[in-house]
């Protein structure tokens, strides 16, 4: 009971502080010690780094803890392999836009194994890709924490009838495409508007952010990641039947137990 | 190769440096410090990345600029005027905050090249050698996909030739279909096998559990933080006790990942000695951390609302230099990179 608890009060806390730290350009207008004070609009953006650096490690330490066993760590192991194999192809050839292949497999993995196993593919992959491509850095902990996001919504997803399950996964895809770009430019617009004057003046309200934040939006990634989104779905539609059926048949041929003798 | 910490150091003093700086001639000069860092310390082989440290500059400072000359309207030099009725991007462009922008790009461009300096000048082994013991478990789901990597490359070079025997042949992103099915398949196979094996010889069968209080003080931590945080950014008056809050949170999740990697029996088969070369990149950036301690008036400048000529202080500009360590340092021979994943013999 006291475990369960924990468990839950470390994934919500975590949650919670990823989601804020995400957000935080966003109600920064409204923090008396932060418009005052020039330096502390300096650390802000690096203190959120910290921050979501910090709640992914708690967030992992917890998830490891309950998700791998022996058969998972495999599973998950060459499931991250293959991904980042295909991310590897992205590099190799340009694609178009913000194309990026890691997503479908992600989604159909949270899906078929739940949000736990969904969380941990999403961090997972993004760490390996990064470690192959040579994409470690700051921004490294952001895209870690909203592909893991992706995965673990995918995981909450309903088990509908066999027709409508094809729809249903085109369309999250599609809508995590979008909402990837939304979400990892969080953490870039900062340190693209420079952190002074001119973003953050005590006037500027919520309303205001929301406009300049659509305006960077539209100007600089609505055209990439709608790319990303339609190629998430192109995959999808591709992937998503014949990835469905090996990862079913394979979880259940993962059930094997060892007889104590 | 000089070690994974001194590198770590490096990068972050670097990212550090180029967060706080405002002032073009600093970011220009630590643009350049990375750039000769760069070519030093990164051999010709490693040149793959489509983005080098140049392309990024020559994409991210022009857009940068452009998007904050349109979206922001202070300044006084008046370079034209876009009509008031355009949301957002309607009334003034000025020269100020072009120059603004193309700041934060510059400012963008160092802390991308410093990293992918940091990425390229070492072996993936020694980045992975960095995280934290605690990670046992994700740790061993990283080295297994790293090493099936390049095994996922080979079976998919193989199905490619059979399929290509059988007349197939990759046009569209349709025909990538009858090659990701027999990939997806025979890995996960592997993984059948690897995960028999795993559980046969014992793996995670005698893993400790962690400690309820352990997990407590995870929870704890992450209220502190959360506390912490929201109290030094909306309660002016308990700033002190805020901001003890958040240090007290970070000690806590610090101390689980401490405890928790003690637990975690574990040898190194080639352990890095630290070296003098180490030392002088530690030394290299120290400098550079104390001017952003003590001195961080000096990196400070702003072009509004009239343009000036940002003023250079040549003490902190030698002191930044000390950032050229690792270049000044590097060791000549050349090295063989046996563990890139994706080379295949």
């Amino acid at each position: 009971m006291v475990r369960r608890l924990l468990a839950g009060m470390i994934y919500a806390l975590s949650g919670v502080l990823g989601i804020l730290a995400f957000l935080y350009p966003f109600f920064m207008p409204y923090a008396p010690a932060v418009s005052a004070n020039a330096i502390q609009r300096q650390v802000a953006p690096l203190l959120t780094a910290a921050l979501v650096g910090l709640s992914l490690l708690a967030l992992l330490l917890e998830l490891q803890e309950q998700t791998l066993s022996a058969k998972t760590v495999a599973l998950m192991g060459v499931l991250v392999a293959v991904t980042s194999v295909l991310r590897f192809i992205e590099v190799a050839i340009p694609m178009p836009g913000g194309f990026s292949p890691i997503f479908a497999p992600i989604i159909i993995a949270g899906y078929v194994f739940g949000a736990r196993f969904g969380f941990l593919m999403g961090a997972l992959t993004l760490l390996t890709s990064a470690l192959i491509t040579g994409g470690v850095g700051p921004w490294l902990p952001f895209q870690m924490f909203t592909a893991g996001w992706a995965g673990m919504t995918a995981g909450w997803l309903p088990h509908l009838h066999k027709r409508w399950e094809l729809p249903l996964l085109c369309l999250f895809g599609f809508v995590w495409g979008l909402l990837y770009g939304a979400i990892i430019n969080l953490y870039f617009w900062p340190l693209a508007q420079g952190p002074v004057e001119q973003s953050w003046t005590q006037g500027l309200g919520l309303k205001d952010t929301l406009l300049h934040y659509a305006g960077f939006y539209v100007v600089t990634s609505l055209m990439w990641d709608l790319i990303r989104a339609v190629g998430n779905v192109a995959l999808l539609l591709l992937l998503a039947t014949p990835m469905l059926k090996a990862l079913t048949r394979f979880r259940r041929r993962f059930h094997f137990e060892v007889e104590r003798g | 190769m000089a070690d994974a910490r001194a590198w770590l150091l490096w990068a972050l003093t670097m990212l550090l440096s180029a967060s706080f700086s405002r002032n073009p001639l600093y970011s220009f000069l630590l643009l350049l410090v990375t750039v000769w860092v760069y070519n030093t310390c990164v051999t010709a082989e490693e040149h793959r990345s489509p983005l080098t440290p140049l392309r990024f500059a020559l994409f991210t400072i022009p857009l940068a600029a452009l998007f904050n000359a349109l979206s922001t309207h202070f300044g006084r030099t008046q370079l034209f005027r876009l009509p008031d009725w355009i949301p957002l991007f309607g009334g003034a462009v000025t020269l100020e905050a072009l120059v603004f922008g193309a700041i934060n790009g510059l400012n963008l461009t160092v802390i991308f090249s410093s990293f992918t300096t940091f990425n390229r000048a070492l072996a993936v082994r020694d980045l992975i050698a960095l995280t934290p013991r605690a990670f046992h478990e994700s740790g061993v789901v990283l080295s297994i996909a790293l090493t099936f990597v390049p095994q996922t490359v080979r079976s998919l070079q193989r199905i490619r030739e059979a399929q290509a025997v059988r007349g197939h042949r990759l046009r569209g992103l349709r025909d990538w279909a009858p090659v990701f099915t027999p990939l997806l398949v025979s890995a996960l196979e592997r993984a059948l096998m690897l995960a028999e094996a795993m559980v046969a010889r014992g793996y995670a069968s005698v893993a400790a559990a962690v400690h309820t209080r352990t997990r407590a003080l995870l929870a704890l931590g992450l209220v502190m933080l959360l506390a912490g945080w929201l109290g030094a950014l909306f309660v002016p008056a308990a700033r002190a006790i805020a901001i003890a809050s958040l240090g007290m949170g970070v000690v806590a999740l610090v101390g689980v990942v401490w405890s928790m990697g003690r637990t975690v029996r574990h040898t190194v088969y080639r352990p890095r000695r630290w070296r003098a070369r180490d030392t002088w990149i530690v030394a290299g950036c120290a400098p550079t951390l104390i001017l952003l301690l003590v001195e961080r008036g000096a990196f400070y400048y702003s072009p509004y609302p009239d343009l000036a000529w940002p003023a250079f202080d040549p003490l902190v500009g030698l002191g930044l230099l000390g950032l050229l360590a690792p270049a000044l340092f590097a060791a000549p021979p050349p090295r063989e990179r046996h563990d890139d994943p994706l080379r295949t013999p």
